[in-house]
């Protein structure tokens, strides 16, 4: 990585904008503006920075529709509407994808075209933090603002996660670094923790790194758990992790003033999945009987968290939510998006700010390439090579502006900094504009 | 005594609902109103007679008069036996997801393999499933602290992971292999495994008993052994042989039982 130039050469500075990368919604950004572009961005990180900066190379900026020969080629906005409103207002299974990098504005419409037609609903959550969501359910949500960890935190964990990589301004922004009220000195006031199997990056930086084994995080907190409530343990060595070092965890654990604990998807997708959580979270409500604790799934996309908050509030379930019998319903396994592309049940298939075709496994991609479907987005990406329709969407938090929330749940309002290409529509323009030509096909069918 | 058959004839990849088809509902069905009934499918609905042939015989009084019989494959067709409180369904083949949830009472036999969530939050009644069993068997609802309550299921197979999870009353047999977490949040009933287990049975369980006649994987330190006892006997259960003895977990002050079989365990005494 060579030293950069700092940008001198632009036109104005729109501040304190929403970074709209991870779930850390960094609100602190100044976006540097010339003709139009964001030629550089202040305090974001590297990961931030490059996505706000336009890759105008990679942009999807024309409706786009397939011929006869397979290939996409530019239409109409309407002619690419109304081929995607008959799609959808004829499935017979329709699943809405997506929606974790848009704003909760375009995921209203969405919702209502959602109920309109019985179709599935579901988000980015249903292959990261669904077993933390299942989790919360059963056993409750210890949580906290990260204002509380920047000021009170003397103790912070985190476990199969790697701020270092994924949120990189985690750490100096909110759990670590930064001076709070209660912690004058910063990190010297801290003790950083990382339980992980893998030596990353944070377990570098990390006063104590406890390597578990794979798969081991259940049988971990689970003799955690035991040594609170008294008992000697009695194998020297529990999911690799030798004894003594149990012990003595658990009495840093219970000695601190503030705890908070941060995980990721090294949790939710081992062995034991949502039990991992389930347990995780028992042990901070078990930590609490001796001081304060608390809890925090790290969110990866800038407003996953936020549909899965949205749904609750509107449906009273977090994703994977199934209208087809005109009611809501919410089963893993059965309403989920994975199952039931695996299943071949789909019909058709939505996606609006995701990217399946680089996420989903080859048995779900393998079915997206049978049945038809609608993208909307900013970016060619592998799922522009399955989509059968194309609508070019804008840049939530850089040329539209829009509410996410923040993985603590905080919602935030994300600035507009630069104008769209013409060519481009808005996300919840298009998703109403999709509702509402839906509406006619079904008022006509009548 | 009524006898309806439904011989498959058509596949549908999209899975076909029969939450409608309860016995309690049906049982004064003709083949009449068989042939009129429209079967939900994905967010329409569809004639039951383009995926079944149907064949209804004799009369029935009650649902307990009933014998429904699926001659055939019912892999894409969910909620088989669900909520039903009476009567006999038995399915020649494979049964998609949930079959027997919330059943009260009746009989459910599945000669073939049950796709997840089979008997989830079964409060009554009789399950069998011939072959093995995926995921969530004996089940809570998501968020639900009381899954299933009372009934029995028989398993001739293996079942997958987090069997009887949350569960509160009951009895499961199952005669294969049981994979992670079985009986976990378990506060009453008894779950009884004759092949091996991977790992972690009873986590976080509050009370009720798991016997293991087979090898386990790994045996949580949340489980403290209380010594071996031979010929043990389990709320009138009669078990042979020698076996070591756990209560647990006490992460979370639990008073389960756990029964290993002594033999195939001797790495733990």
């Amino acid at each position: 990585m060579g030293y950069e130039e700092p940008v001198t050469d632009y036109d104005k500075i729109v501040e304190n904008c929403t970074c709209a990368f991870c779930g850390s919604n960094c609100d602190d950004l100044d976006c540097l503006v010339k003709d139009n572009h964001v030629v550089a961005v202040r305090h974001a990180c590297r990961l931030g920075a490059s996505k706000i900066m336009e890759d105008e190379d990679q942009r999807l900026k024309v409706p786009m529709m397939r011929n006869e020969n397979g290939e996409l080629v530019e239409v109409e906005w309407e002619t690419a509407l109304d081929a995607a409103a008959e799609l959808i207002a004829n499935s017979v299974r329709p699943l809405f994808y997506g929606w974790s990098e848009t704003s909760i504005e375009a995921m209203k419409p969405g919702l209502e075209l959602t109920e309109l037609v019985g179709a599935v609903i579901d988000n980015q959550a249903t292959i990261c933090h669904g077993p933390t969501v299942q989790a919360v359910q059963n056993v409750g949500y210890p949580l906290m603002t990260l204002g509380e960890v920047k000021n009170r935190a003397d103790m912070v964990v985190y476990t199969g996660s790697n701020p270092m990589n994924a949120h990189p301004r985690h750490l100096s922004r909110y759990t670590t670094f930064p001076k709070g009220w209660f912690r004058k000195r910063g990190r010297y006031d801290r003790t950083l923790v990382t339980w992980d199997p893998k030596y990353s990056d944070t377990a570098k930086l990390s006063d104590i790194w406890i390597p578990f084994e794979e798969n081991g995080d259940y049988e971990f907190v689970n003799a955690i758990r035991a040594v609170l409530k008294g008992k000697k343990l009695k194998k020297d060595v529990i999911a690799g992790i030798p004894t003594e070092d149990i012990y003595e965890l658990t009495e840093k654990m219970k000695n601190t003033q503030f705890g908070a604990l941060f995980f990721g998807l090294g949790l939710t997708h081992t062995l034991s999945k949502q039990r991992n959580i389930d347990i995780a979270i028992q042990l901070v409500q078990d930590l609490n009987k001796y001081t304060k604790w608390v809890l925090l799934p790290m969110r990866g996309h800038f407003n996953v968290n936020g549909f899965n908050i949205f749904m609750s509030y509107e449906m009273g379930f977090p994703y994977g939510v199934d209208f087809c019998r005109g009611y809501p319903r919410y089963m893993i396994g059965e309403t989920t998006t994975i199952d039931l592309l695996n299943r071949k049940e789909a019909d058709v298939f939505l996606v609006i700010a995701a990217d399946p075709g680089a996420h989903f496994p080859s048995g779900a991609n393998m079915h997206l390439v049978d049945i038809p479907v609608i993208q909307i987005d900013i970016h060619w990406g592998p799922t522009t090579e399955l989509a059968d329709i194309v609508l070019p969407g804008t840049f939530i938090g850089v040329e539209t502006a829009g509410t996410s929330y923040r993985m603590d749940s905080v919602p935030l309002n994300m600035k507009k900094a630069i104008d769209p290409p013409e060519t481009c529509r808005e996300d919840e323009w298009i998703v109403t504009e999709l509702l509402n030509r839906v509406k006619k096909i079904k008022e006509a069918s009548k | 005594m009524k006898q309806i058959t439904l011989t498959p004839k058509k596949f549908s990849s999209i899975a076909l609902e029969f939450d409608e088809l309860i016995l309690d509902e049906i049982y004064n069905w003709d083949k009449a109103d068989f042939d009129k009934y429209m079967v939900p499918i994905g967010n329409s609905r569809f004639p039951l007679n383009d995926y079944f042939n149907i064949e209804v015989k004799g009369s029935a009084q009650g649902p307990e008069d009933v014998k429904m019989v699926i001659d055939g494959d019912a892999g894409r067709v969910k909620y088989i036996g669900c909520k039903m409180s009476a009567g006999e369904i038995i399915v020649n083949g494979d049964a998609d997801l949930q079959a027997g949830a919330e059943m009260t009472g009746g009989s459910l036999t599945i000669n073939g393999n049950a796709e997840s969530y089979a008997g989830r939050e079964m409060r009554g009644g009789e399950l069998t499933i011939k072959g093995n069993v995926k995921e969530y068997a004996g089940t809570s609802y998501i968020g639900e602290w009381r899954g299933m309550s009372g009934g029995v299921i028989n398993i001739h197979g293996n079942a997958g992971k987090q069997l009887a999870d949350a569960m509160s009353g009951g009895e499961i047999y199952v005669k294969g292999n049981c994979d992670i977490l079985a009986g976990i949040h378990m506060t009453k009933g008894y779950i009884q495994i004759d092949g091996d287990v991977t790992r972690w049975p009873g986590g976080q369980m509050k009370n009720g008993t798991i016997v293991i006649n087979g090898k386990l994987g790994r045996l949580l330190e949340g489980f403290e052994s209380e010594g071996i006892v031979a010929d043990p006997e389990v709320d009138g259960r009669q078990l042979t042989g020698r076996y070591i003895k756990y209560k647990g977990d006490i992460g979370v002050n639990g008073k389960g039982t756990l029964l290993l079989n002594a033999e195939k365990n001797r790495s733990l005494l």
